[in-house]
């Protein structure tokens, strides 16, 4: 078709412009309602799915983890507030805070045995002695969240990685690399010594003693010359199943 | 003797035996040592250690581990600065451990009395300590000096009066009539 000049088919055109506008308009408001709708849906299904497992997500906390990966996916924090529905339904919100304060018990407890540095895994075992009565068992991803709740206030609560570890750490302490390559080096048989230090990673003999003695003046690290090749070992406590046995010993070291 | 004592965490754990640099955790360590020692006396009735004998308590062979003398020295040093233990000659050699003091010793010679109507009774030191009545019980095998200084202790209070006999074996008490 050839194109009219003129006036009118200026106007035509911009007619045309305008009915695509609304057009894409309507097509978007559609669309968003529908998201709106299906979101809606997908919440109602999930405040209902929540509902009717309540007690599995107390109870299980394989299901727990998985319900919680579940609500991120939609966008729905169940542990974002104290009040509503989540936290009225599950009680969930709670359940964290109690595991937080329970944490922070265990962390204080630790702290003069381990200075401030526990394992993940063994703090989890902690926890869930400490809750023994509830019968309701704690998983590490539990531990986790409740940790990120700690995080927010600042205290200086950190869960982070070392080799294959998870530590948690409760003191503000920054560790740098060097600490934790020594860190890492030591999960082998919970000490080092200078030599272990350098050997692995190449280190001149200076930056090994340097690191040793921050870990040491942090608490965080035991020297021991004991040994009969008489090199010096530092131990790291936070490496090891020894802190369940120190909590052990306080509560009954009572003389 | 000692076999089914609990050892303590730390007890296997190489570095105890070391007396740390750091401030902190030597309190800690000293502070762990020190209820230790304690616990180790009382469980096995040890009343005097020798600070140059390698007792099981300053000695870990499952680990290889022993105190240094040193170490010894300042672990027992911060239970007499407590009054939990007191040194028995100017090298600081020997102590003697309170792992119960001696008041409270005095109040178990007093339940032991009264439990076994012992008012206005007479016992020999010797029969407190190694006789049939107190056989089974905390007295049994008491240190003669701690036991000569509770019951002087309960002299000051009226409640016995000791003797001495013609021998050093006939030394005793009388309990009062009114325990």
């Amino acid at each position: 078709m050839r194109r009219r000049p003129g006036v009118a088919g200026l106007q035509s055109e911009a007619v045309l412009r305008g009915q695509y506008k609304a057009l894409g308009e309507n097509v978007a408001r559609i669309r968003m309602d529908l998201m709106k709708d299906q979101l809606s849906t997908f919440r109602n299904q999930l405040e209902d799915f929540a509902r009717k497992h309540k007690n599995d997500i107390k109870k299980n906390p394989v299901f727990r983890a998985q319900f919680h990966s579940m609500c991120a996916t939609c966008g729905v924090d169940p542990l974002a507030s104290n009040k509503g529905f989540w936290a009225e339904l599950l009680g969930i919100g709670d359940f964290y805070y109690e595991l937080g304060v329970q944490i922070v018990d265990i962390c204080l407890a630790t702290r003069s045995h381990n200075g401030g540095l526990i394992d993940l895994g063994e703090l989890c075992s902690l926890l869930s002695k400490k809750r023994r009565a509830l019968r309701e068992p704690i998983s590490e991803d539990d531990c986790r969240r409740a940790i990120s709740k700690l995080e927010i206030l600042g205290s200086g609560f950190e869960v982070f990685t070392i080799g294959k570890k998870k530590m948690v750490r409760s003191v503000p302490t920054e560790l740098n690399k060097d600490h934790n390559h020594i860190l890492e080096i030591a999960q082998a048989r919970g000490y080092v010594t200078i030599e272990d230090v350098e050997n692995e990673l190449n280190w001149p003999s200076g930056r090994a003693v340097d690191s040793l003695e921050l870990l040491l003046k942090e608490g965080l690290a035991m020297v021991d010359d004991g040994h009969s090749d008489g090199k010096r070992r530092y131990w790291f406590p936070c490496i090891g199943s020894m802190s369940s046995d120190a909590i052990d010993a306080e509560s009954e070291y009572n003389l | 003797m000692g076999d089914d004592f609990k050892w303590p965490y730390f007890f296997n754990y190489p570095p105890y035996f070391t007396l740390q640099p750091v401030k902190d955790t030597r309190d800690k360590q000293i502070q762990l040592w020190k209820e230790l020692i304690l616990k180790y006396c009382k469980h096995n009735k040890i009343f005097f250690i020798h600070l140059e004998d390698d007792i099981p308590l300053f000695f870990n062979a499952s680990i290889d581990r022993k105190l240094t003398y040193e170490a010894r020295q300042l672990f027992v040093g911060a239970l007499v600065s407590e009054g939990r233990a007191e040194w028995m000659d100017k090298a600081h050699r020997k102590c003697l451990v309170h792992w119960r003091k001696v008041q409270d010793w005095a109040e178990v010679i007093l339940q032991f009395a009264r439990d076994n109507g012992m008012e206005d009774g007479v016992m020999t030191i010797d029969e407190i300590r190694l006789g049939d009545e107190t056989r089974g019980t905390d007295l049994a095998g008491i240190d003669k000096v701690v036991l000569i200084r509770a019951l002087k202790l309960l002299e000051q209070r009226g409640k016995v009066a000791m003797f001495k006999g013609k021998s050093e074996d006939d030394e005793g008490v009388k309990f009062s009539a009114q325990l």
